[in-house]
Order: structure tokens, then C-alpha cells, then sequence
């Protein structure tokens, strides 16, 4: 059982980033807006679908397709923030997660009427499926979610903690009244995170795309998981949404092989559980004891 | 005008106007609920299922309708889940005017469906292959395609002594259906001397099948059975499996032609064999169905529709025959159809409600799904 070893780690690290980079979507919104955004998924979904219309409805060119979603899906962000976030703004956390949930259930519905409920299928971003190394066969999409994964952390560590931009998304976040009074733009900080924020959401949808096929469901599927992996890695915590979401996938990937393949959605839970009995903060989980 | 109160008259005034409407819409149409996925994850092959209805509607209606009626088809949608089937039935089930009801093709949605519809106690149609939902004494059941019993006998014997496999894998859901399927296979396969390498199930809904792949990779065989519940995870399978060089032969429940699943999968199931309780070329009855489908719906059909196609037809026979509306007569008129040449194949209801008791090998050529033979089992007495 240990030959397989190697190409489980890989998958699961694979499975991992996927839910990473989405986490990242939610980690950027609770950080900058302090909203818990449960249409994280549903941005993923949406990029898929915009991909799918301009790559293979369109004709438009693979890398074009890509992009185009990717930015399209950054100027629905703001619209998202328009609709959804803007006009409770003043209102508790909880009435604005409650407008979030919303949206999750009209967003798949809408593409659900539009498009109808056929799964398509979209090619991934290289030609070959992937390649042999040694034990492990290199699945070359799961190989381009881990890439793009470690760029976005390391994109979206230099942005948060390097630059002046960042430092005025988090001044924002941790209080807009002083914020203001500093001269940042909270209307602009807020629009900005919301746009990046569905830009991952988008960046996550069109790289698992070919791996999960293209659904109105495949938003649900993400956003249960890439949630988890924000909690075990630590509520609002960078690092901790990319740990969170290897941790997830490779407890899925590990439990499914060696423990039991009918609860692989469960291992993922136990050790939501057991990192909130052993770490409530989960593991990077300093935000929260700032902000108290 | 002692002994009537205003309330009473303004009670029986309602029902003197009420009464008529009633009567004349009872009188319209004969009205069928349908329970059918228009959201969740089977959304895709509910479309196919109503597709199949309306097929069949218009062609009846076409014809005079029954009993000098039209039918009229009420759609309720199950949202691809358990509670959703439950909710949709019981809001048609309230409408007293429902003469029959067609349900899911799924046997976890027929099964939670079950207790409500024998409390309602008018017939249901069902597409689900769980051998159990016909035989747990629920007597409102008719089944429009061959159970798994037939499956695993026909998957057990084409699989051991037509492609003289030994050492085999089965994997399967742990839905209803699945677990229903696997069930079934273990015993076939028992009854032929052979017990599965590796048994193994998974929960519906999955991104990832390596781990299941490479169980199936170390465990040697050199056949793969499956009862796969949903295309998008026989794609993933399907796609990971020839990924990580898994060539073994494959021998699948009918899901494995699903025109989804051969779309989403594409030349992974190239070479597969399948089960079918829908073939094209399987009879002409068939045929004739999938030009007719191909026509207006510009698709091909699979057995997401075929067996509503026939539901709708064998009900309009049986309501004819009983020349009734009332349940038990539609009842003992379904029991008796015998003979009947559906696009799934020849109806012969036996006493449990199950209408078919056989199945069809097809391959997948390089896309193309090719009759191979019908395998046809003797009727339960």
C-alpha cells in the first residue's frame, strides 16, 4: 500500500490547492470587508461558465478565454459588491453573510435558466493530460492549480503586507470610521477587494474546470470545502487558507485510499473538529485574539 | 329559513359553484404528476425524462387521447435529492384529481417517495433498479425498466463466461442504488463460484477518484464492474482511471452509455462494455423511438427518457383497458399488460411490478454505442 503513496500525496496536494486558492477569495474578503462571502463558490462557477461561453461558444482563443474570464469576473465583483454588500453595509455581519447566501442560491439557479443543466467539458491548459515521474503520474492541470496556487500566496502576501495598498485594504478592514479619517478611499478599498476577491473565485473555476467539468454545481462543491479549509487554517489568515486547504485535500485524498473511500468527505470534518477542540482559532489563528 | 345560517348557505352556495368547475376539469384531461429533476445534479437527465413524457403525451393525445381525453402532465421538481422527491410528490399527491404518477429514474428518490406514495394509494411508474422497491410489499409500484437483479445476472454472466474474466473489481455508489447493485452482483457473481478481488464504494458527488483507481490498480483484476449513480463521477472516474494507466476492461451498469457520460468522458470509455436497458438498435421499437426523439429533440435518447416514454404509454393502455380512472382497476389493468413492445423492450408485468427481465450488451466504439445481444431472463412466477 506504500507504492501508492506518492501519487496520493500529489494528488492530494492537487485536490489542496483547489480548495486553496478559493480559500484565499474568502481569507481576502474577511480581511479587507470583514465579510463572510458564502458566494465564494458561486464566483468559481460563474468563471467557468464565462470561459466555457467565450472559449468554446465564442471561438475566442484558450489564453484569451482565460484571461477574459478572470478580469470579466473581476468587474462582476464590483457589481456583486453593488448588489450584495453595499446597500447592508451599516447592518450587522450576520444580515450581510445572510445577502451572501442569497446570492449563492440565485447565482447557480440563473446559470442554471440560461444554460440549462448539461455538464460540459473544457480543455485543460496544456495539451498532454500530464506525464510519468517515476511512481507518479504528473497530472499536468493539477500540476498547474499547485503553480498557480503558490503564486497567488506569494502575490497576495507581498500586496497585503508589502505595499501601501495593502496596508490601506487592512486599515480598512479593522476600521473604516479611522480609515476615512486618514484619507483612505473606503469606497475604493471595498470595491478593489471585492473585484480580487471574484477574480480568485474566477482563477480557482477556470483551473479546476477541466478536472471537474464544467456545472452549476461545482460552486457548492468548493465553497463547503474551501470554508473548512478557513477555519482549520485560522479565521482570516493567509498561510493558514493555504494550509487549511492542503490539509483538507490531503486527509480526503489519504482517508479515502488507507481508512475508508465511502467517508472521504468526512475526513476533511474530523480534522475541522479536532483542530477546533485542540486550536478554536485554527492553526495560524491570531486574527481573532487582534481583534478582541 | 330558521334551520339555515348565512354561514351555511354561503357554504353550499361556494360548493354549487365550485362543484362544476371541478367536474369539468376532471372531465378535461386525465392528469399525471411527474416528479422530475429540473435542478441538482441530475437537472441534465431530467430533461431527457420530460422530454421522453412529452414524446409519448403528444403521440397519445395525437391519437384521441384515453378514454376520449387528453392526458395533461403535471411536473413537480425533485431537486435531484431525497427531501426535494418527498416534497414533490406531496404536493401533487394533494391534488385529488392525479389519476397516476411518474417518479424517478432514481432508486434512493423512489425509495424515500415510497411510504407516501402507498399512503396515497394510486400507481406510480418508476425508472429506479433497486431489486427492493418492487419487493418490500408496496403495491402501487410499477417499474418501467429491469431491475438490478437482471443487471448483475446479465453484467455477472456476459463478464465471467463471454469475456472469461476471473479476478473482479466492483465499485459502486453508497446510494439506494449503488448499494442495491453491488448487492445484487456479489450474489450473481457467488452463484458463479467467483468472489470480487476488491469491493469498494464511494459517496456520490466526488472531485477526485484516485484513491479508488489505485485500490483498483494494486488489486490486480482484470475486470472492472461498476454502478456508477451520476455521469459527472463516472467522467472523473472514467478520465483518472486511463490517466494513471489503468487499461483493465470495464463492464458497466447502464450509466456508463449515458449520453452525458459519454460526452463528459469522451474517449475514456472508448473499448467499455455496458449494460443497457436501453439500446437503439436493440429492437425496432427501439429504433423507431430514437428517430422519433433524434426529430424533435434534435439528441439522441438514452434510457433517461425511454423508460417515461413507455410509463406514459403503458399507463394510457392500462387506464383504456380498465376503461376507469380508479386506481385499483388502473392497477389490476397495468398488472395485466403483457406483451407490449416499448422502446425499452417487451413488457411482461409480473405480480411485484416489475415490467422488464432482461438486458442488452452494447460497446462503446470509439464513441459509438453498439448493440452486441439482449439477454432476456425468465419472469418470476
Amino acid at each position: 500500500m506504500l507504492a501508492i503513496l506518492p501519487q496520493l500525496l500529489y494528488t492530494g496536494l492537487g485536490i489542496g490547492a483547489i480548495y486553496a486558492i478559493c480559500s484565499l477569495g474568502f481569507v481576502l474578503l474577511i480581511r479587507a470587508a470583514n465579510v463572510v462571502n458564502f458566494a465564494q463558490g458561486q464566483f468559481s462557477m460563474l468563471g467557468a461558465y464565462i470561459m466555457l461561453v467565450l472559449l468554446v461558444g465564442l471561438g475566442v482563443p484558450y489564453w484569451a478565454a482565460f484571461l477574459l474570464a478572470v478580469v470579466l469576473m473581476a468587474a462582476f465583483g464590483i457589481l456583486f459588491a453593488g448588489a450584495v454588500y453595499w446597500p447592508l453595509r451599516h447592518r450587522s455581519q450576520l444580515t450581510v453573510i445572510i445577502s451572501t447566501i442569497g446570492a449563492s442560491i440565485l447565482l447557480p439557479n440563473a446559470v442554471l435558466a440560461i444554460y440549462g443543466p448539461s455538464p460540459a467539458t473544457v480543455p485543460g491548459l496544456f495539451a498532454s493530460s500530464g506525464f510519468q515521474l517515476g511512481p507518479v503520474f504528473v497530472d499536468s492541470q493539477y500540476l498547474s492549480i499547485i503553480v498557480v496556487a503558490v503564486l497567488m500566496v506569494a502575490l497576495q502576501y507581498v500586496v497585503f503586507e508589502k505595499t501601501l495598498l495593502g496596508k490601506k485594504l487592512q486599515a480598512t478592514s479593522q476600521d473604516k470610521e479611522m480609515a476615512a479619517m486618514l484619507g483612505i478611499s473606503v469606497v475604493g478599498m471595498v470595491l478593489i477587494t471585492f473585484a480580487y476577491s471574484a477574480a480568485l473565485g474566477a482563477l480557482a473555476g477556470v483551473l479546476v474546470a477541466p478536472v471537474l467539468f464544467v456545472s452549476v454545481g461545482m460552486g457548492a462543491t468548493l465553497a463547503l470545502k474551501a470554508f473548512a479549509a478557513n477555519i482549520i487554517g485560522g479565521y482570516g489568515s493567509i498561510p493558514g487558507a493555504i494550509i487549511g486547504g492542503i490539509v483538507i485535500g490531503l486527509a480526503e485524498t489519504l482517508g479515502a485510499a488507507y481508512i475508508s473511500t465511502p467517508y472521504k468527505d468526512a475526513f476533511g470534518f474530523v480534522i475541522l473538529l479536532a483542530v477546533l477542540l485542540v486550536r478554536p482559532r485554527g492553526i495560524f489563528g491570531e486574527l481573532i485574539a487582534e481583534k478582541a | 329559513m330558521t334551520g339555515i345560517t348565512r354561514r351555511a348557505a354561503m357554504l353550499g352556495t361556494t360548493a354549487a359553484l365550485a362543484a362544476p368547475a371541478i367536474i369539468a376539469r376532471a372531465a378535461d384531461t386525465i392528469r399525471i404528476g411527474v416528479t422530475s429533476p429540473e435542478t441538482g445534479a441530475a437537472a441534465e437527465s431530467g430533461q431527457y425524462m420530460r422530454d421522453g413524457i412529452n414524446l409519448a403525451v403528444a403521440a397519445v393525445n395525437a391519437k384521441g387521447g384515453v378514454l376520449g381525453r387528453q392526458i395533461e402532465t403535471i411536473v413537480a421538481d425533485d431537486q435531484t435529492t431525497n427531501p426535494g422527491a418527498v416534497l414533490a410528490f406531496s404536493k401533487l399527491a394533494s391534488d385529488p384529481s392525479m389519476v397516476a404518477f411518474i417518479g424517478s429514474i432514481r432508486s434512493t428518490q423512489v425509495q424515500a417517495m415510497a411510504p407516501s406514495v402507498l399512503k396515497t394509494a394510486k400507481p406510480m411508474m418508476i425508472g429506479g433498479t433497486d431489486p427492493k422497491l418492487t419487493h418490500q410489499g408496496n403495491r402501487w409500484l410499477f417499474r418501467c425498466r429491469p431491475n438490478d437483479t437482471y443487471s448483475a445476472k446479465t453484467i455477472a454472466s456476459y463478464g465471467v463466461h463471454t469475456l472469461g474474466h476471473k479476478k473482479i473489481a466492483l465499485i459502486a455508489s453508497t446510494d439506494a442504488f449503488g448499494t442495491g447493485g453491488r448487492d445484487a452482483l456479489t450474489a450473481e457473481l457467488k452463484a458463479l463460484g467467483i468472489t470480487p478481488v476488491l469491493t469498494i464504494g464511494y459517496a456520490n458527488q466526488q472531485a477526485d477518484f484516485t484513491p479508488v483507481v489505485l485500490r483498483i490498480r494494486s488489486s490486480g483484476a482484470d475486470l472492472i464492474t461498476s454502478y456508477f449513480t451520476y455521469e459527472t463521477d463516472l467522467g472523473v472516474f472514467a478520465r483518472q482511471l486511463r490517466q494513471l494507466g489503468v487499461r483493465t476492461q470495464w463492464l458497466g451498469s447502464p450509466s456508463i452509455v449515458d449520453t452525458a457520460a459519454l460526452e463528459l468522458a469522451g474517449p475514456a470509455l472508448y473499448g467499455t462494455y455496458g449494460v443497457a436497458d436501453y439500446a437503439v438498435d436493440a429492437s425496432p421499437e427501439s429504433k423507431a423511438y430514437a428517430a422519433d426523439f433524434q426529430k424533435h429533440f434534435g439528441k439522441v435518447p438514452d434510457n433517461q427518457s425511454s423508460w417515461a416514454f413507455d410509463a406514459i404509454n403503458i399507463l394510457a393502455i392500462a387506464i383504456g383497458n380498465a376503461k376507469s380512472t380508479d386506481p385499483e382497476a388502473v392497477r389490476t389493468a397495468i398488472l395485466s399488460v403483457q406483451g407490449y413492445k416499448g422502446a425499452e423492450g417487451e413488457y411482461d408485468f409480473d405480480q411485484n411490478g416489475d415490467g422488464l427481465h432482461g438486458y442488452s450488451v452494447v460497446q462503446n466504439q470509439a464513441g459509438k454505442i453498439n448493440f452486441i445481444k439482449y439477454v432476456e431472463f425468465p419472469k418470476p412466477s
